[in-house]
């Protein structure tokens, strides 16, 4: 989820996928498939996307739906899925059950009392990765023949990685925590209609005069994923108090503070756990037949709902750019 | 610098080129000529425009760039009646366009050239076939074409030698054959390329029925469509990319 905070902080400039064309972007993939399965399962009916089993597909209406973006812009996504927990995130993966247990209590509560709408909200937020939602992910992205990576742990701190080292121009996620991460450029709303937001990390430094160490001591004093942050420490009084005392440690000596495992979550966002072993093939050559198959006949969603999706995707195949010959 | 006069119906030639397939542009004001180059947003089409100095009643330029937003610049094009003279000054001072057309003035906001899209690169393109016909026929065979299709292909046969527009629907097909005889020239050569027919028909729209249209085509490659406007005194290039062809 990353801590909203650091908006205040993040250089931050529209750009249009018309100026991102042609580039490669490392997709923070529960990030981006969260999007699609909150708005997909808001504002469409279940039956769409749920087998006779039973079983929710949702994430193959938001798949199908969300490439075209990239696919129109020439733009190349590498679909970056998160590999095992990490073990100081356990808390807040605990308390997001915990969140979502409740969601779905509220959730029954509205549907005796006959609320859609509030029903509609909340079962949004009831929904998660499911096993079934994690493999039709990738045997789509299969026959769709768009690249995926497994993170050895974090997919944004992969996705950060992969871009630090040059592999991708950008990083797409919602998530400001990529700066802490960082990633260099990120793309922010490439799941929503209007033009992306460019969260670019060495004007985020310069803006402020401080160093990435410094920043990511500021998104700890603030709360990240790994930690809840020091109460009544906002970005701003952490940001002076960082520039004033140096860094994370000096912070806390002069306040007196205490954070469980400093050193360890610093390390996870200056030194996390990535590989070196990926590889992929930007040259995207979709088997559309057999994903249209796939999703509409092997797991039952309505033809209706990804006709269109589909159609963009064969369309944005055939037609050329100029740029090819220049 | 830059204050011109130029003729209504130059001027509209020139801008329908354009606005066919970009709402803003650049226009380059160097000192011999008025340029525009721009590319659509899904870099598909593009357009390549040169009017000489000689294509206006007078001309002076010192080399700047300024934007537009061609839709305001041609409503006001369009207030003028075919014979008007349209008189085009510069305010570097305000960026302002003033055009004053026979008593009429108008005072246009200029756009930062910063915030256009940048000016696209031109293809390198060594296309082995050119057809030069009417802009008519050419636009019986869009025509005939947009009925069936929403996309076109381009083709010229080496035996027959001849040119060919064709176009297959769901239904129905429809298939204009171009003889030597009744094109203005053929240089044949291997050329087979499909093309979208909502781009082709927008190039259409700007280019005039007796224009003489050189078409240089090759096998899935760009499509290059040049015309003159301002009695040979501008000219328009047009680029189009393919649609790859499936089997």
């Amino acid at each position: 989820m990353g801590n909203a905070d650091l908006r205040e902080l993040a250089a931050l400039s529209t750009v249009s996928l018309d100026d991102v064309r042609g580039s490669v972007v490392a997709v923070d993939a529960h990030n981006w498939l969260y999007r699609y399965l909150t708005t997909t399962v808001r504002w469409t009916r279940d039956e769409v996307y749920t087998t006779a089993d039973g079983e929710e597909v949702a994430n193959l209406v938001g798949l199908v739906q969300g490439l075209p973006r990239f696919f129109e812009h020439d733009i190349t996504p590498v679909f970056v899925f998160d590999g095992g927990v990490t073990e100081l995130k356990d808390d807040e993966i605990e308390s997001r059950r915990e969140q979502k247990r409740k969601a779905k209590e509220k959730l029954e509560e509205a549907l005796e009392r006959g609320d859609k709408i509030e029903a509609a909200r909340l079962e949004s937020q009831t929904q998660r990765l499911t096993t079934v939602i994690q493999e039709t992910s990738r045997e789509l992205l299969d026959l769709l023949d768009v690249p995926y990576i497994e993170a050895p742990a974090e997919g944004e701190a992969q996705a950060a990685y992969m871009a630090r080292r040059g592999d991708a121009d950008y990083v797409g996620s919602e998530d400001y925590d990529t700066l802490l991460f960082g990633a260099p450029l990120t793309l922010r709303g490439l799941t929503s209609k209007g033009d992306p937001e460019l969260m670019d990390l060495d004007a985020t430094l310069e803006a402020h005069g401080i160093t990435w160490e410094q920043l990511v001591d500021v998104g700890i004093l603030c709360g990240t994923d790994f930690n809840p942050g020091v109460k009544g420490i906002g970005p701003k009084t952490a940001l002076s108090a960082v520039k004033e005392h140096g860094d994370l440690w000096g912070v806390l000596d002069a306040r007196g503070l205490h954070v469980e495992f400093a050193d360890r979550i610093r390390d996870l966002f200056l030194d996390p756990p990535v590989t070196d072993e990926y590889e992929y093939d930007a040259d995207i050559d979709p088997d559309v037949a057999a994903a249209r198959e796939y999703v509409v006949d092997a797991w039952e969603v309505d033809p209706d709902e990804v006709a269109r999706g589909f159609e963009r995707i064969e369309e944005s195949l055939v037609q050329t750019g100029l740029d090819r010959w220049t | 610098m830059f204050k011109a006069i130029v003729s209504a119906s130059t001027l509209r030639d020139a801008l329908d080129s354009v606005s066919v397939l970009v709402d803003e542009c650049k226009i380059r004001l160097n000192e011999d000529e008025l340029a525009i180059r721009a590319v659509d947003p899904a870099n598909v089409g593009m357009v390549d425009l040169a009017l000489d100095a000689a294509a206006f009643e007078s001309y002076e330029a010192d080399g700047g760039v300024i934007g537009v937003n061609l839709s305001r610049l041609e409503d006001i094009a369009g207030m003028a009646n075919a014979g008007d003279l349209v008189h085009l000054e510069l305010d570097e001072e305000t960026r302002k366009l003033h055009i004053r057309i026979d008593g009429l003035s108008y005072t246009l906001a200029l756009i930062d050239p910063d915030s256009i899209r940048q000016e696209p690169d031109i293809p390198d393109l060594d296309l082995p076939a050119t057809i030069v016909l009417e802009g008519n026929q050419l636009d019986r065979g869009i025509k005939a074409a947009d009925m069936v299709s929403d996309h076109i292909a381009l083709r010229v046969d080496e035996d027959e030698e001849a040119f060919f527009i064709e176009a297959e629907g769901d239904t129905d097909d429809v298939d204009l054959e171009l003889g030597r005889d009744d094109l203005i020239d053929l240089a044949a050569g291997p050329a087979n390329s499909l093309f979208s027919l909502d781009y082709l028909k927008d190039m259409n729209k700007a280019i005039p029925g007796d224009a003489e249209v050189t078409v240089e085509l090759g096998e899935e490659f760009p499509v290059k469509l040049h015309y003159e406007i301002a009695e040979g005194m501008g000219q328009v290039t047009y680029m189009l990319a393919p649609r790859i062809q499936s089997d």
